[in-house]
């Protein structure tokens, strides 16, 4: 692990068995992601990429490797800790939004600050919670819209509740997974307009693309094929993103 | 906090819950409203049953009776345990009233005062004096048109003139003074209303008075055989008696199987009554034979529970049966019609049985319903987990789900069974003036109303049940819900 490292992946091995096959996703992925940094995860569909921000994000755990945030192994954790990582460390985005459809825009950010301790705990800091929500569809652009329900905003407004969810608790690291792929050119230029805005702040970002245009805008991209990490490349202040 | 939030959003939800909530509130419904009917019908079983025997029952081991029941009276009487005791006899007898022989299971010998002390007969008096007043201007027609001899009589009536002839069991003077043969009897006989051939039930379960033997003192003809003390049948005994009254216990049996006699007049068609003793040549010896009587009944002192008096009872029976060489049986009035409550009880938690068997439909809905919202919920329940959502709390919002639909069900439930069950008999009017079918017809049935009280406590438990049953339907789809895969469910469409 280097020194700067914020989020690593070390030799990260995932295989889904079907029927008889077994079908290996990754084959031992190296990733290294430094505080405030931006990286762009690329791959043909297949490649492994959704499953490398899975185990990232904690969601799943790996059949090889580790994954190591802030010196400490998550999948050591245990079920108990792997939830406190979801909750506290990672914010996750998904290209098909996965909000609550029952719950208001406001209601679907401060959720997240719901799943910390119980009702006691949580009333004592509720305003501060709602005035967090409120800060951050704000900063989405979505002040206006809090009180919609999911299937009342765009798909691109629907992406920007996601964000300010997955931001709700101040994740050390943002998972995006294809946050523009069901979006059109235009409303994707906007949510990857809140994203840089958060890389800008200081945000960690690790986001899965398949779109070229789109990596670009990180300082980072890495390549991934048949399960491996097969190209890495880094923006440089002028010269822009080189492989 | 989360799981509070959730659970509100999808109670507001159109059908689901509100399927799962009608189930459980029709489920709660019914099991409360069986149960309160059935167990109303076992009070009224009870109180009837209770209100015939008194507390403790002495009970002569056969038909011939025993001797020296005025000293167990007195030895009982001088308990603190026992308010007042009362000698009755119980025998079969034949009753022939009109053209019509009735065999009667019990002639019952009573004397009217202490038993109505011991079992409040006297509010077993079915006709009252409105009945008769009522008869009374039929007969004279409007009180503003009846001679004044008419109203003297009337006035008479109303303050209760005859209504105590049959809790006193006395024939009224006016009848014993008319010129006719047939009204000399021996004494006041008060049938069961069941007893009667002529009396019938209408549509309300009333009776109607143009048909009492009571109306005018009918004579009622009974026949009793007496044994000797050794068991001997002698010559049946046969006298005339006028129909003061007629009584209703609550009881079926009872009303068309019992009538009630002076004990003294019984004891004497019986041969029980006290006698001077003779010798084999039939000459007096000088001593005197005691009176007999069945049964000696009981009255527990205020605030004494059935099993201390009892106990006290049966302390004082054994040494009068030492004192006296002879032996009673004491039992509880709950043991004496302890086949007939045991048969309603176990009817009771039969029929409770199957409602609760039936009730089980309402756990399989509200599983099929939580297993429909968790697999519609699929989706949500990997964003939940994604953002750091446990798996215990996701389990936590579908069974607090099951919960609230369990507390919504059982309350809504339990309000509309009380509401039913106090109105069970205004529905029934309703019913029958809409439709004309009367669910409970009291020509058939022996009570004239449909028992209408809530058994609040069984009303607890059926609800307690209920909530419980409700989190059970949703445990399985809650124990699916937390062990799905956030991966696999996030992927799901």
């Amino acid at each position: 692990m280097s020194d700067a490292a914020l989020i690593e992946a070390n030799g990260l091995a995932k295989r889904y068995r079907s029927g008889s096959k077994t079908l290996e996703v990754l084959r031992g992925v190296d990733l290294s992601v430094s505080r405030g940094e931006f990286v762009a995860v690329l791959g043909r569909s297949g490649s492994g990429k959704s499953t490398l921000l899975h185990l990232m994000g904690g969601l799943d755990r790996p059949d090889e490797g580790e994954v190591v945030y802030d010196g400490r192994v998550v999948v050591r954790a245990g079920k108990r800790g792997s939830n406190i990582y979801r909750l506290s460390v990672v914010g996750m985005v998904f290209q098909a939004y996965h909000l609550l459809p029952e719950l208001t825009a406001l209601e679907n950010v401060t959720v997240a600050s719901m799943l910390h301790g119980g009702p006691v705990c949580w009333l004592r800091r509720r305003r501060v919670a709602r005035a967090r929500a409120e800060e951050l569809l704000d900063k989405v652009g979505l002040s206006e819209r809090a009180g919609h329900r999911p299937n009342k905003l765009s798909g691109g407004e629907r992406q920007r509740v996601a964000i300010a969810r997955a931001l709700m608790n101040a994740p050390a690291v943002l998972l995006a997974d294809e946050p523009t792929g069901n979006l059109d050119p235009e409303t994707g230029g906007e949510v990857m307009a809140v994203i840089e805005a958060l890389h800008r702040d200081g945000q960690t970002v690790v986001m899965v693309t398949h779109d070229d245009a789109i990596a670009e805008r990180a300082d980072r991209r890495v390549v991934l094929e048949r399960g491996i990490v097969k190209v890495e490349g880094r923006r440089t202040k002028d010269e822009g993103l080189r492989l | 906090m989360y799981v509070l939030l959730l659970i509100s959003k999808y109670l507001r939800r159109k059908l689901a819950p509100l399927f799962a909530c009608l189930a459980v509130v029709l489920c709660t419904m019914m099991v409360i409203v069986v149960m309160s009917v059935m167990g109303g019908f076992l009070e009224m079983l009870r109180a009837s049953a209770h209100r015939l025997s008194g507390d403790v029952i002495v009970r002569a081991g056969s038909i011939t009776g025993f001797e020296q029941y005025e000293d167990l009276i007195d030895r009982l009487e001088a308990l603190p345990e026992v308010a007042v005791a009362t000698p009755v006899i119980d025998v079969p007898g034949l009753v022939k009233i009109g053209t019509s022989s009735i065999p009667v299971a019990q002639v019952v010998g009573i004397e009217p005062g202490g038993y109505d002390a011991v079992v409040g007969y006297a509010g077993t008096m079915y006709w009252q004096d409105h009945h008769r007043v009522a008869a009374h201007d039929r007969a004279f027609g409007p009180a503003s048109e009846q001679s004044p001899e008419a109203l003297e009589a009337r006035e008479q009536i109303a303050n209760g003139a005859f209504e105590r002839f049959g809790a006193e069991l006395a024939v009224p003077e006016v009848w014993r003074q008319r010129p006719d043969e047939r009204r000399a009897v021996s004494g006041a006989i008060v049938p069961g209303i069941e007893v009667s051939p002529y009396n019938g039930r209408d549509a309300q379960g009333q009776y109607d008075f143009r048909h009492t033997l009571a109306r005018y003192g009918d004579r009622v003809v009974l026949t009793v055989l007496p044994l000797t003390r050794a068991g001997g049948l002698l010559e049946p005994e046969t006298r005339a008696f006028a129909a003061v009254n007629e009584f209703k216990s609550g009881l079926y049996e009872v009303d068309a199987n019992r009538v009630y006699v002076p004990l003294a007049v019984l004891q004497e068609m019986l041969g029980m009554d006290e006698g001077i003793a003779v010798d084999e040549e039939g000459m007096p010896t000088g001593g005197v034979i005691p009176a007999r009587v069945t049964e000696v009944l009981v009255k527990s002192a205020d605030g004494v529970t059935l099993d201390a008096v009892s106990a006290a009872v049966r302390a004082a029976v054994n040494a009068w049966e030492v004192d006296h060489d002879t032996s009673v049986f004491t039992m509880t009035w709950e043991q004496r019609h302890g086949v007939l409550l045991n048969a309603v009880e176990n009817e009771r938690g039969l029929v409770t049985f199957l409602f609760a068997v039936i009730s089980i439909v309402a756990v399989v809905m509200v599983a099929t319903t939580f297993y429909m919202i968790v697999l519609e919920k699929t989706r949500d329940i990997g964003t939940l987990r994604a953002i750091g959502a446990s798996a215990s709390g996701i389990a936590l919002v579908f069974l607090g789900y099951g919960l609230a639909v369990g507390i919504i069900g059982a309350g809504v439930g339990s309000g509309l069974a009380a509401l039913i069950v106090t109105n069970l008999n205004g529905i029934q009017e309703l019913l029958d003036a809409v439709f004309g079918w009367r669910m409970w017809n009291p020509q058939t049935y022996y009570f004239d109303r449909i028992p209408d009280r809530v058994a609040f406590n069984d009303l607890l438990w059926v609800s307690v049940g209920a909530v419980v049953s409700s989190v059970a339907g949703a445990l399985i789809p809650a124990i699916l819900a937390a062990r799905q895969d956030p991966v696999e469910t996030l992927r799901y469409e």
